[in-house]
């Protein structure tokens, strides 16, 4: 992303969203500069979203090229009615989900290293150090713990939890991007989170 | 809700972990620049280059071609190899040339009653007419000589014709 350009993210305001419109109509007419853009806007959300569905980076890479060359040549059936964000985001979770139905079974961990930030978030300490039976475990064995669990959940159930508690998007987008509606959303949440917390309970005491 | 809200306080909490696992440094940096170039490869309409036509035709040549990528020294081995099948196939051509010869040779000085031996032609006499075409009387010669043209004749199948004109006996 340009230095010119303000940062910010689509929910946040008007100028985004006229400017994202902008250059969603060039990238349409066949500007890949303006798709460019586009793709380093929310190259790190989709890709984040891909990889947590399928905790393995070599996937999450494909498939996250996967999704925007798909979006680029559906450019011009995009009407407008949502916004570009939810509407690339609808088909990285269908091409997801659908990568994820064949591979059924034959999955296998790659995953990414941890940020160096996560040693020092006092939340993710306290809960290795402190609440956590077993204390030898580490932060990396916790991870691929979580990834596991996180496998063991369906498909839908995986994907609300993903975009809700992970990457902080809204009950109503998420309806929007998963084409249901919000007590379908609310309800998948909670028996994912149940079902999570059953297979992390050794890892975790009650609140 | 909110109960079950706090309740999965600690879970949410565990969950936060997921956001701090990152791809390899950089990998943002060239993520759009690969986007960008497999679309514009797929607007070229498949007009693949003669290397990705050979990846899909013939992988075995690309993967021998990648041993002398990784081993230079294979290719000046590989390069002395030909050149000697070259100079082998070159010397035993001449050899089987000169070997056909002293074959062919001792073909034609072989004896004349050999019964495979071919059989001399006689003196051809022949006579050249008006419009240049040679015509020949001489039968054609075989490699294996027939007596007759029907083989013996058996005599119990035919007997002796004769003719007696009326009123020259009794």
């Amino acid at each position: 992303m340009s230095m010119s350009e303000p940062v910010t993210t689509p929910e946040s305001g008007t100028p985004v969203a006229t400017l994202e419109g902008d250059l969603v109509r060039k990238a349409r007419r066949g500007d890949l500069n303006a798709y460019d853009e586009l793709v380093k806007r929310y190259q790190e959300r989709i890709y984040a979203t891909i990889y947590h569905m399928t905790s393995n980076h070599e996937d999450a890479n494909d498939l996250a090229q996967e999704s925007f060359i798909k979006a680029y040549q559906a450019l011009k059936s995009f009407k407008g009615g949502s916004s570009f964000y939810t509407w690339l985001y609808r088909i990285a979770v269908n091409k997801t989900i659908n990568f994820l139905k064949q591979r059924k079974n034959k999955y296998h961990l790659s995953l990414n290293d941890l940020d160096f930030n996560a040693e020092h978030d006092p939340d993710l300490v306290a809960l290795v150090s402190d609440k956590t039976p077993l204390r030898d475990a580490g932060l990396a064995e916790l991870q691929k713990k979580l990834n596991e669990a996180l496998l063991k959940l369906s498909e839908p159930h995986r994907m609300v939890v993903v975009l809700h508690d992970v990457q902080g998007v809204s009950h109503d987008e998420i309806a929007e991007i998963m084409g249901c509606n919000i007590g379908t959303v609310r309800s998948r949440l909670f028996y994912a989170r149940q079902e999570l917390q059953g297979h992390l309970a050794e890892y975790m005491k009650p609140a | 809700m909110n109960q079950s809200e706090h309740n999965f306080g600690n879970l949410k909490r565990l969950l936060k972990l997921k956001r701090q696992e990152v791809p390899p440094p950089g990998y943002f940096n060239t993520f759009s620049d690969s986007v960008i170039s497999r679309i514009r490869a797929g607007e070229a309409g498949g007009a693949q280059s003669a290397t990705e036509r050979l990846h899909v035709t013939a992988p075995w040549l690309v993967n021998f071609l990648n041993i002398f990528e990784t081993k230079p020294g294979l290719v000046g081995g590989f390069a002395v190899s030909l050149c000697l099948l070259l100079v082998l196939g070159v010397v035993f051509s001449e050899r089987s040339d000169s070997a056909t010869k002293n074959i062919l040779a001792t073909v034609q000085s072989a004896p004349a009653n050999d019964s495979l031996a071919l059989v001399a032609a006689p003196p051809m006499a022949s006579v050249t007419d008006s419009s240049g075409i040679i015509a020949s009387t001489n039968p054609v010669t075989s490699l294996q000589p027939v007596a007759t043209m029907f083989g013996q004749p058996n005599p119990a199948l035919f007997q002796a014709a004769s003719f007696a004109p009326a009123g020259t006996g009794n």
